[in-house]
């Protein structure tokens, strides 16, 4: 978590993209840690979003009655960054290639 | 007695905490941001805590109070350059400052801070374009 922090305040990014598709089990004290970071992304003033929650986790979150209404999450690590890109007002395009 | 000082910048507040906090500076500021917010009819507040290291519950409840209070005043709250450490002991502390908005410096909060309040404009415009053609109507 602090480490993350510190990364956000020295590149002044706006958005932080959490992934944890390389996460095969998450307790509840995992998951509460988690929540911590993006509270705490959130007051230093950029956005957290989690990505790549599997469908084992995301049946343990719900059944350890965790609430995470309040936080952006998305299914894969590319949404995410989509999400992130729109929020930045970017947009990714093809270049048309004149012959 | 130390204060706090604040800042006026056009429709927005400035203050920037240039020192550790204690209890009695907190209070001080408290009372005197929320004075001077309903003398200048100020739409924004700004608060740098980049040079605050150490927080405590206090502190944590004085901002999260400085927002809600300013809320009641047609005031937005947007606290800026928080510290990692900050961070996660409030985080730890259980105060997530759900009123208050955050920015990562002083120029995010202001373009946050104008944006917010270009948005209630807007809105506030709505409302009057609605008045009139209720009038029209009649």
């Amino acid at each position: 978590m602090e480490s993350l922090l510190t990364e956000i305040v020295d590149s002044g990014s706006s958005v932080a993209i959490l992934d944890i598709s390389g996460v095969p089990t998450v307790d509840s004290l995992v998951a509460q840690h988690l929540l911590k970071t993006v509270s705490a992304t959130r007051l230093m003033g950029a956005e957290c979003v989690i990505s790549g929650i599997r469908p084992e986790i995301a049946q343990t979150i719900v059944h350890l009655g965790i609430d995470l209404s309040g936080i952006v999450t998305k299914a894969t690590l590319a949404s995410a960054l989509l999400y992130a890109f729109s929020k930045m007002r970017l947009e990714v395009k093809k270049i048309q290639v004149s012959k | 007695m130390d204060r706090i000082p604040i800042l006026r910048m056009g429709q927005f507040l400035l203050v920037t905490i240039q020192v550790d906090l204690y209890d009695r500076l907190a209070i001080d500021l408290e009372a005197d941001l929320i004075k001077m917010v309903s003398k200048t009819g100020a739409r924004g507040i700004l608060i740098d805590i980049s040079a605050v290291s150490i927080v405590d519950s206090f502190m944590g409840r004085i901002i999260g109070n400085i927002g809600v209070m300013s809320k009641l005043l047609d005031a937005e709250t947007v606290v800026v350059g928080m510290q990692p450490a900050v961070a996660i002991t409030l985080v730890e502390l259980g105060l997530p400052l759900k009123g208050v908005f955050t920015a990562l410096n002083v120029q995010k909060g202001m373009d946050l801070l104008q944006s917010k309040i270009q948005v209630t404009e807007d809105d506030d415009v709505e409302t009057h374009d609605d008045d009139n053609s209720d009038n029209l109507l009649k």
